[in-house]
């Protein structure tokens, strides 16, 4: 069973803007999230001498850790580029970082993901443009896939299949989210959406239509972790990962498994196993949402119902504003912006700080956060706890 | 059908045999001379047991559609228009391995889960690439 210490806990968290930022690049992006971060929490840069980051994946670097760091004039005593997949990313970051911190290669680390993937892609580019795939392309591209959206397509289909489930299901959590990001100053969605709306947005790639998807944006988001010891020096706001845990499954959509056997299940059970609690105990959710289907998929293996019963429990506004386990309190990779899932981590460390604003969760205390890479390729699910 | 574009492949020490028996007409599998696993794609080991001791043996080119998509824009940009819809399938192959791949042939667009798929090779700039079709078509 996954153990995690409280020897190191987070501090701060902070994030760009998001949409376009024209003339960024993903460097200034991720050292302006690193500053923001560190004014959460009334650090500078002199404070910090870990970092982890993701490097882009638009335009793809090599030793973007060490970039970042020179960049933000920081000779960390650790520092590590890693990349697991969407979410699973940043959750994969803080245990680098904690790791780090328990072991003595640091005091404070930041965590830190951004890139100008929207200003970034070219010309007429449709989705979101990576330089690679899932490393499956000869086995991909000859068949005519590109992008990520016919992935989750043929999830889509299929779960349609298996149970019985329909288009108005996505449009639910479609729904549910857009009323989040209306709540979020920083969001790229502005404006209401209905059922209707979504039913009426033109479809990408059959079942998933343009409201299926997520939003490519230009963005970053970044977290301060340090060790309980100099948190409680500096008096700071504590919040630490009380579980985590993953299951990779697969890589690329051809050796897509069922969808009960995606790993996400598995994941949820070791979290809930080794933090003692289930998903009742839960007063939010953070899904990674790269589509509606992932969400769907998410809330059926996390337990919140049974399997093929998402849309259901979307309906009765338990993930909605004010209901019994709001999901995507930021709006989401669906209507607040794709950042890679590092915002849905900032998000819920902003909500059990208490300083989410209009869209607080009252009494906030434990919050889930869920990932997935490529396509369910990699699953991770962690708890973050109030302290 | 005409003019399908693809992406084709660039065939590697370990894919090359798959793309030229395609060009011969067949559809071919990787078998573990070890543990007698079927998979797909092509690799130096195989994935169960992790033994080298690898052959190739035709598929019956039957199987199974497991989940399709129509693909309603073309992320390839202008070109890719003509082809626009068409539609990406998972087939389960009778011999077990799970398999993307482009559906062909008039039936395409009323395609469901658990139809019965047959390979269909279709020539792009000299090399067949193995996609399937409505058994039967």
């Amino acid at each position: 069973m996954p153990k995690v210490t409280d020897e190191a806990v987070i501090i701060g968290m902070g994030e760009t803007r998001v949409g376009k930022l024209p003339g960024m690049n993903s460097v200034q992006i991720q050292a302006l999230a690193v500053h923001n971060a560190l004014q959460s929490c009334g650090l500078t840069i002199r404070d910090v001498d870990g970092l982890v980051n993701l490097d882009p994946y638009g335009i793809p670097n090599s030793m973007f850790s060490t970039t970042l760091a020179e960049y933000l004039g920081l000779k960390p005593t650790y520092c590590t580029t890693v990349d697991v997949g969407g979410t699973v990313t940043g959750m994969t970051m803080m245990q680098q970082a904690i790791w780090a911190i328990t072991s003595g290669h640091c005091r404070t680390a930041v965590c830190v993901y951004g890139e100008n993937a929207l200003t970034g892609r070219p010309p007429g580019g449709h989705g979101s443009w990576l330089k690679n795939l899932l490393g499956g392309e000869e086995w991909e591209e000859p068949f005519g896939l590109q992008g990520m959206v016919s992935m989750y397509a043929l999830l889509a289909q299929r779960y349609f299949h298996d149970y019985d489930a329909d288009e108005s299901d996505l449009g639910a959590i479609a729904v549910s989210t857009r009323q989040h990001a209306l709540l979020n100053d920083n969001s790229m969605m502005k404006t209401p959406m209905t059922l209707e709306d979504h039913r009426n947005s033109r479809m990408i790639c059959s079942p998933l239509r343009l409201l299926d998807c997520s939003l490519v944006a230009d963005g970053g988001g970044a977290l301060v972790i340090t060790s309980a010891a100099n948190a409680r020096r500096l008096g700071a706001k504590r919040v630490r990962m009380r579980s985590f845990a993953m299951r990779m499954t697969h890589n690329t959509v051809a050796q897509l498994p069922g969808i009960e056997d995606l790993g996400m299940r598995e994941a949820g059970r070791d979290v809930y196993e080794s933090a003692g609690i289930g998903p009742d105990d839960l007063d939010m959710a953070q899904l990674h949402d790269a589509f509606t289907i992932s969400a769907l998929v998410t809330i059926d293996a996390l337990g919140f119902c049974k399997p093929g019963e998402a849309g259901n429990y979307i309906r009765t506004g338990a993930t909605a504003p004010g209901g019994k386990c709001p999901v995507n309190t930021h709006g989401g990779l669906l209507s607040q912006a794709h950042i890679g899932g590092m915002l849905h981590l900032v998000e819920a460390v902003r909500q059990l700080r208490g300083e989410a604003g209009r869209r607080q969760v009252p009494d906030a205390r434990l919050a889930l956060v869920s990932g997935n890479g490529g396509i369910f390729s990699i699953c991770g699910v962690s708890i973050l706890e109030r302290m | 059908m005409v003019d399908v574009f693809a992406i084709l492949p660039s065939p590697s020490n370990e894919s090359a045999p798959f793309w030229e028996g395609c060009n011969r007409g067949e559809l071919l599998l990787q078998k573990c001379g070890d543990c007698a696993h079927v998979f797909y794609y092509a690799r130096l080991f195989c994935p169960k047991c992790g033994s080298r001791k690898l052959e190739w043996q035709p598929s019956a080119g039957k199987g199974t559609l497991y989940s399709f998509t129509h693909v309603g824009v073309s992320f390839y940009g202008p070109k890719w228009e003509s082809q626009i819809p068409y539609t990406l399938v998972l087939v389960d192959l009778d011999e077990g391995p799970r398999m993307l791949s482009r559906l062909t042939g008039e039936r395409r667009a009323k395609a469901m889960i658990g139809d019965r798929l047959e390979v269909k090779l279709v020539e792009v700039e000299k090399q067949k690439l193995p996609y399937f079709r409505i058994a039967g078509e």
